[in-house]
């Protein structure tokens, strides 16, 4: 349980030293946008239409824009830069659970790796979600979603926490602030993640997204 | 570096892409276009969405059927806004569609019928090789050419279904027009009588009027451009992708034609050295060295300059009217039976429509009629002077036009119905010259620079669903 102690470690140092916020949180990048506005028009679902085909679309597009955002960071997040699949100080490292459900510790690219082949399989999947005319969504569909969404939000915490660097630097800020608050403004509209421990380690940008009326 | 101030949260951050990889870069540049085209895209299709379903509400509001008919109704929408929404995530590709025979060919690629795999539904499929395009700088033309086939509900226009893109190619899945293009019927009449010729220039005013008032110049119309639909009506095809175009943008290009440096080296341009053009031959000799060489000329590279007008290559500006002029030289073309400044090499066409004052003739061995002249005249002629530059309604009240019911033109019967066999019929297409073309196009890897072609992807709603197209 090595980790466990790095972690207190890292407590017990941003206690001596000034806390310097994460720079996400930090004006005037907290508030970068690109898109102006609330997202609740596009996020609602238009009347009459089906609602896995809605969420079907939806999870589609955030999973294609996460992964060709992360995608302009790979060259960053290595195994030795990124040993865990870390956030912020004070939240633990995610996790891989395997087929014999045993808990993996993983650097943060080998997790991201497996969460987005994971992730592009079962969208690429008829079964799971069907593009042929007169084909239906399986009765599980919803769950699939929330799964996904969980581990997406995941993989937006942790470029959140460890490579706003490099977001910044590639002055992406605007578009990936607009993604997540498109991604979160969603969640909440069909309770896709219905955790809210999982949230925490981004919920003072949540907070502050919602108040500027971005999130709805 | 960084750094908290006080309360105040504000930090300073030194940018600096020192140490990214040009991978990195290029990969982050196309993410954040991609992004901005989803949030435009997506925005647009929630008002349309939300357009279309206001608009049935208030139709249904005010029709006498019961609630039931009524609910059905807007199921039905919403059904077709689903399929919608399923064709975004199916991304069509070169697999879908099995080649049923290659019809055509233009400057950077070919044009296919093809057939979908699972539906077995007929469309006419283009392909444009990217790695050309880059050569030519044709991307904004492109896009120029995907956007307003796109946005035109016109009949007057072809109309383009969906769109993808391999490593190699661009794809345009339009509809099949089975009748061939006016260029070949052309090439197999010689002329046309003046009847004739008054239903085709008349449909082409009312199609370049719709373009016009799609706020584009299509500057490269020419009989090629003109496709016959199965009833023998006339389509426009091809925005901004032709040859055509490219010169129009390409001042360095005109210079050298001006120059006559250009066409010396090219085998293409030369039409036909052995048989000179001269006034002393007849105007049937004449069209017969026109048609030897007209198919070579389409699809040569650098195209035919023979129906554009003078001001554009002189690049003094120019406007819709310059669309004017190449309908003038068509139909000059269809009751002659060749273009009025057709010559032996693009240079002298070029010198002869810079000096189109001297050079316009009309031969003494063809008979036009007063009116036909006097059109070609107002069409062919300075930009300030001709006939349509206030609109295409000067155009239609020409004495050429007396007679022709313009509100009906496209219901009534054509001249020329397509005799079709069966809906993958060809006959009307040039197909034996183009036998050594392969059935399927040659993908080759090629992935530097797709970032060009972001926003490249099109879905077409109404057609889609609608007319249940694909
Ligand atoms: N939708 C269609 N249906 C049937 N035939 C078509 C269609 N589109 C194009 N063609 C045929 O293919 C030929 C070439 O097409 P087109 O002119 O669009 O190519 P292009 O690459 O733009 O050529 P260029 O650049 O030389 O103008 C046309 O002349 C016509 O015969």
């Amino acid at each position: 349980m090595n980790w466990l102690g790095k972690k207190n470690n890292q407590r017990s140092r941003t206690r001596t030293t000034p806390i310097s916020r994460p720079l996400f949180l930090s004006k005037p990048f907290i508030d970068a946008s690109l898109v102006e506005g609330s997202f609740k028009k596009i996020v609602v679902l238009p009347k009459y239409v089906d609602v896995d085909e809605w969420l079907a679309v939806n999870v589609f597009e955030f999973f294609n824009y996460l992964n060709m955002f992360y995608g302009t960071v790979t060259d960053f997040c290595t195994p030795v830069n990124c040993p865990a699949m870390s956030t912020g100080t004070g939240f633990e490292p995610y996790t891989w659970t395997d087929q014999n459900q045993k808990k993996n510790k993983l650097p943060a690219p080998t997790y991201i790796d497996y969460v987005m082949t994971w992730a592009q399989n079962l969208i690429n999947d008829e079964n799971v979600f069907p593009t042929k005319a007169g084909r239906d969504f399986p009765k599980d569909f919803q769950q699939t979603v929330r799964m996904i969404f969980k581990q997406c939000f995941r993989v937006f915490a942790h470029i959140y926490y460890q490579h706003y660097e490099q977001v910044l630097h590639l002055r992406e800020e605007k578009h990936f602030n607009s993604l997540f608050a498109h991604f979160i403004s969603f969640a909440k509209e069909f309770n896709l993640l219905p955790d809210k421990k999982e949230l925490a380690p981004l919920e003072e940008l949540i907070t502050h997204m919602e108040n500027n009326g971005r999130i709805s | 570096g960084f750094g908290g101030n006080g309360g105040q949260d504000y930090v300073v951050f030194d940018r600096s892409t020192e140490g990214f990889s040009k991978g990195t870069l290029d990969r982050s540049t196309a993410a954040k276009l991609k992004l901005e085209h989803f949030y435009k895209v997506t925005l647009d299709q929630a008002r349309e969405r939300n357009d279309r379903r206001n608009e049935l509400e208030k139709k249904l509001e005010k029709e006498d059927i019961s609630d039931e008919r009524k609910n059905r109704q807007l199921q039905s929408l919403g059904r077709k806004e689903s399929s919608f929404l399923r064709l975004r995530r199916t991304r069509l590709g070169l697999e879908d569609f099995v080649t049923v025979k290659v019809i055509g060919k233009g400057a950077f690629g070919e044009v296919r019928l093809v057939q979908k795999a699972d539906t077995g539904k007929i469309y006419a499929m283009k392909t444009l090789r990217k790695a050309d395009m880059f050569k030519k700088d044709q991307l904004a033309h492109v896009k120029a050419e995907r956007d307003v086939l796109a946005e035109s509900d016109s009949p007057w226009v072809v109309q383009l279904f969906y769109s993808f893109q391999d490593a190699s190619y661009l794809y345009l899945i339009m509809e099949f027009l089975p009748g061939g293009d006016l260029m070949t019927m052309l090439i197999k009449y010689d002329t046309f009588s003046e009847d004739v010729t008054r239903f085709y220039i008349a449909e082409c005013v009312l199609a370049i009027e719709a373009i016009h008032k799609l706020n584009f110049i299509h500057r490269d119309i020419k009989p090629d451009n003109i496709l016959i639909d199965k009833d023998g009506h006339i389509k426009l095809s091809d925005f901004g992708l032709s040859t055509g175009f490219h010169r129009t943008h390409d001042s360095a290009y005109y210079q050298r034609l001006l120059d006559g440096s250009l066409n010396t080296s090219s085998g293409h341009r030369q039409l036909g050295s052995e048989a000179n053009i001269n006034l002393t031959l007849s105007s049937k000799d004449r069209i017969a060295t026109w048609k030897k060489n007209r198919r070579a000329l389409a699809y040569s590279t650098v195209g035919t300059p023979d129906y554009i007008a003078p001001e554009i290559f002189l690049q003094q500006g120019y406007g819709q009217e310059c669309d004017w002029w190449s309908l003038g030289a068509i139909m000059f073309e269809c009751l002659v039976g060749y273009p009025p400044f057709c010559s032996e090499n693009a240079h002298e066409t070029y010198r002869k429509i810079i000096n189109w004052r001297d050079q316009l003739y009309f031969p003494d061995d063809v008979h036009l009629g007063p009116e036909a002249e006097n059109l070609i005249r107002r069409l062919i002629c300075a930009p300030e002077q001709r006939l349509g530059r206030h609109g295409a309604e000067e155009i239609k009240v020409h004495p050429f036009f007396a007679g022709v019911d313009w509100d009906t033109i496209r219901n009534i019967e054509a001249p020329f119905v397509p005799n079709l066999k069966s809906i993958t019929d060809t006959s009307y297409f040039p197909t034996d010259d183009l036998d050594k073309i392969p059935e399927q196009p040659q993908t080759i890897e090629y992935n530097q620079k797709d970032l060009a072609f972001v926003g490249y992807t099109f879905k077409r709603f109404d057609v889609l669903t609608r007319k249940n197209a694909l």
